[in-house]
């Protein structure tokens, strides 16, 4: 949390689709960050500790696909909530962390805003 | 006691079947010792003919026949212990690409019980399982290239409705906003049958599990209190092509946000169902709800029907929109019947 916000950390290798879901997050009252690949969100994550959830396209390129990436974050910050969108077909749920949500692309506004809220309630 | 030579006069018809055969097979002594072999085993494994009877099988061409394991599965056939069925076995010969065969063996049952001789059958085999290999190849590669598209465009998709939703936050006026929402909803119809396709093969698509994806797209963006209103869906097992898919997708989209939007006001409960029958080259499509029906004059109507897109749609479609009374609520019913024109009147039926 910061001032009162919840902090969400967008992941997504489209500038376009990252515009769209930084104004997602904003116009559900949270402050959000951004980041353009897996390297670049931990070392967002490494530096900052009041981010509350991390929403990741899967993906993307660089060292690590989204999927990987909420591994990696579930070990090393498991009080971060998760939430991973991707084009491409349905992945299996249990190739993801426990307690993180799915949503195929393009995903319905309110559906991912009713997810963050459901993941952020104290 | 005198040993029985081991070459030993075949019946001449035998002889004659085995070389003559197109299938390359060779007749075998106990001892692996080549009693006779086709012509098309000579040519296809440049054997010279002449040098083969009486030979050991090992002993053919530069020694590439006495694999190991060849031999001692022949010598289990011989023993009877053993039937040799596809079983497949590289053959190397120096300055030769290796060659992979299928080899068949058995004993020959012509009821001579003291001399047991082998029938072996050799196919080469290295072109057609080539070939198989290079089709696996292309349909992994066709399959990874259409994965690739179908994310490209789950992505732009994905930002036509985010410019969309943006645009909407954005706007003063309700009825600005309303119109973009729409649009945004429109959208979404797309993706859902992109998704269908995409796991469909042939690019047809399923309608029932295509309008339920969509109706419940469409639920959990425009209904807020699931106790009080809910989409029910129900259709028979057809399947139809993309194009007509995308047309009966956005007419659903449209009847459904109409009723939403209209039918239910001060916070009445009530229900919209979606409807989909077909018989032969006939179907039936029909959204029913059980709100506030609909209001006199003849304007109503017309202006409730998604400014003019279900009805270019359902005359694309070749069919006849109506509205009915449903007593209570409406229903909005839009047929094809092979043979019949496209009409598109918007008559209020009794």
């Amino acid at each position: 949390m910061n001032n009162g916000k919840a902090v969400v950390l967008i992941v997504e290798d489209s500038a376009l689709i990252r515009m769209g879901a930084i104004d997602l997050v904003r116009s559900a009252g949270y402050e959000a960050l951004e980041a353009t690949d897996a390297d670049e969100a931990i070392r967002i994550l490494e530096s900052r500790d009041d981010v509350d959830l991390v929403f990741t396209d899967v993906q993307m390129p660089g060292t690590m696909d989204g999927i990987k990436l909420s591994h990696y974050i579930r070990d090393r910050w498991p009080p971060v909530k998760l939430i991973v969108a991707s084009g491409a077909a349905i992945l299996a749920e249990s190739s993801l962390p426990v307690g993180s949500s799915f949503f195929l692309k393009p995903y319905d506004s309110h559906a991912i805003t009713d997810a963050m809220a459901r993941l952020l309630a104290p | 006691m005198p040993t029985t030579p081991t070459v030993h006069f075949e019946a001449a018809s035998t002889l004659a079947v085995v070389v003559s055969s197109n299938e390359p097979p060779l007749f075998l002594s106990d001892d692996l010792k080549i009693i006779a072999a086709s012509a098309s085993f000579c040519r296809a494994f440049e054997i010279d003919p002449a040098s083969v009877p009486g030979r050991l099988l090992s002993e053919l061409g530069q020694g590439e026949w006495g694999m190991p394991k060849l031999q001692s599965l022949l010598m289990a056939t011989a023993s009877g212990s053993v039937k040799v069925q596809a079983y497949e076995i590289e053959l190397k010969r120096s300055g030769q690409t290796p060659r992979q065969l299928v080899v068949n063996a058995q004993t020959l049952d012509d009821g001579d019980v003291d001399r047991i001789r082998l029938l072996v059958a050799v196919t080469d085999v290295t072109d057609a399982r080539a070939e198989t290999r290079l089709k696996d190849n292309l349909i992994r590669d066709k399959a990874i290239l259409l994965q690739e598209v179908q994310h490209r465009v789950a992505n732009s998709l994905q930002i036509i409705a985010s410019v969309l939703m943006q645009s909407a936050r954005r706007v003063q006026s309700d009825e600005a906003r309303g119109h973009l929402h729409n649009a945004h909803h429109r959208v979404m119809s797309i993706a859902a049958l992109q998704r269908q396709l995409s796991t469909s093969p042939g690019g047809i698509v399923e309608l029932r599990a295509y309008f339920k994806q969509l109706c419940q797209s469409l639920g959990a963006s425009m209904i807020a209190d699931p106790e009080r209103l809910s989409i029910d869906v129900t259709a028979d097992d057809s399947a139809v092509e993309a194009d007509v898919s995308v047309s009966l997708g956005l007419i659903v989209t449209e009847l459904v946000i109409n009723a939403l939007k209209h039918a239910f006001p001060d916070e009445r409960n009530g229900t919209i169902l979606v409807d989909y029958q077909s018989s032969g080259q006939d179907w039936t499509l029909s959204i029913t709800d059980n709100g506030i029906g609909m209001p006199e004059g003849n304007e109503a109507p017309k202006a409730g029907l998604g400014t003019g897109i279900v009805e270019a749609l359902v005359k694309n479609l070749e069919g006849e929109i109506t509205l009915a009374d449903a007593g209570p609520g409406t229903i909005v019913k839009i047929s094809h019947q092979q043979g019949k024109g496209s009409r598109t009147d918007v008559s209020k039926a009794a």
